[in-house]
């Protein structure tokens, strides 16, 4: 049932698509409504910003307008496309962004990490480390595990082999716990200075 | 064993609940006219783009032919060649010459036969052997063509034309 509503979605996208390779506005404003938020969502995940996840959208639709005959459905659906298309604007936009904070002290040198945008704070300290893994093992832990797009569309979009996607889900998976556990045993000790201050106040 | 196991569940819920987060995060709202004007401004860019390549290919084309003009004058210019009338006149000049008449047979030889092979020979005549011309003693030439027999004997003779003009003009 799932895969039939999904197939459904993929044809509209694809017709939706085609027209806008014809020229056909609405069809563009209909698919940028469809498929904003994958993009925006995809580009968040990434790099923990919004205005980057903004800037990347603005750029990844300027890209379908001009690009849209381009799009082949026998590779894959719409949706896979524009994470393509989104990961390559990803990644231009993070290497001009590190060669431009090159000088900058390590803490700050990605993004404004700040954000606060989750209550939980396990959930902020996952993303956080999770936009600190390595660029290829980020990216396919986004869109596996994240956006849910299978192996074989993971492969599609990063220009991989299966077995290289399933590889770099293992690495990053044990590379994101090695991380959140050392986060858990630097933050341990100050919690409980905290309490022992506490008692003695 | 268990712990890795442990590890893996944990990160696997976390990333659940993660992603359940992340499917709560608004794109910023949609401005459809700002959205409709990119597309058209798409749109006048991507017709300018096939109007300005054929813009830009005439005016390498013209370019271009100006360029062979000007090639063509200099070439003319710096190579000294003549007009039209001139050539028209170097190529009469080049022409093969052109025979006063058929093959004359000799009188003393074979008769010509239609099916026999025979070759040309062109030589060069002393006008002194020739008595029947006027001051052929002071050492002129005629140019004329021999036709020899497989046996080496020649069947006829005939003298070219330019060469009997440069007879005529010879002192």
């Amino acid at each position: 049932m799932l895969k039939t509503e999904s197939r459904n979605e993929d044809g509209v996208d694809a017709r939706l698509l085609a027209d806008v390779a014809a020229g056909v506005e609405d069809a563009f404003v209909e698919l940028y409504r469809r498929r904003q938020r994958d993009v925006y969502r995809f580009a968040f995940a990434m790099a923990r910003s919004r205005s980057f996840a903004q800037d990347v959208m603005q750029e990844v639709f300027i890209n379908v307008l001009e690009n849209a005959s381009r799009f082949d459905a026998n590779k894959g659906s719409v949706r896979a496309w524009l994470f393509g298309c989104a990961r390559h604007v990803v990644l231009n936009r993070l290497r001009l962004e590190r060669r431009w904070t090159d000088d900058m002290p390590a803490a700050t040198a990605e993004f404004d990490h700040d954000e606060r945008l989750f209550t939980d704070q396990r959930i902020e300290r996952l993303h956080a480390a999770l936009a600190r893994l390595p660029v290829e093992y980020r990216e396919a832990l986004v869109l596996a595990e994240l956006e849910e797009l299978s192996y074989a569309e993971t492969a599609a979009v990063l220009g991989c082999p299966i077995g290289t996607v399933r590889s770099r889900l293992h690495r990053g998976r044990a590379l994101l716990t090695a991380m959140l556990d050392e986060q858990n045993a630097a933050a341990a000790p100050v919690e409980t200075s905290l309490q022992t201050r506490e008692v003695c106040s | 064993m268990s712990d890795a196991r442990s590890d893996h569940d944990r990160l696997s819920a976390d990333l659940a609940q993660l992603r359940g987060a992340l499917r709560a995060v608004d794109a910023p709202p949609l401005d459809e006219a700002a959205l409709r004007a990119a597309v058209r401004e798409a749109r006048r860019r991507a017709l300018a783009g096939p109007r300005a390549r054929r813009a830009h290919r005439a005016r390498w084309a013209a370019a271009a032919a100006v360029l062979v003009v000007v090639a063509g004058a200099v070439a003319v210019v710096l190579l000294g060649r003549a007009p039209s009338g001139d050539r028209e006149q170097a190529a009469a000049t080049a022409a093969p010459p052109v025979y006063v008449a058929a093959f004359q047979p000799l009188a003393s030889s074979p008769r010509l036969l239609p099916a026999a092979s025979y070759s040309v020979v062109r030589v060069r005549i002393p006008l002194s052997s020739l008595a029947l011309v006027p001051g052929s003693e002071q050492g002129g030439t005629v140019e004329a063509e021999l036709l020899v027999g497989e046996d080496g004997l020649a069947r006829g003779i005939r003298f070219l034309q330019t060469d009997t003009m440069l007879v005529s003009a010879q002192p």
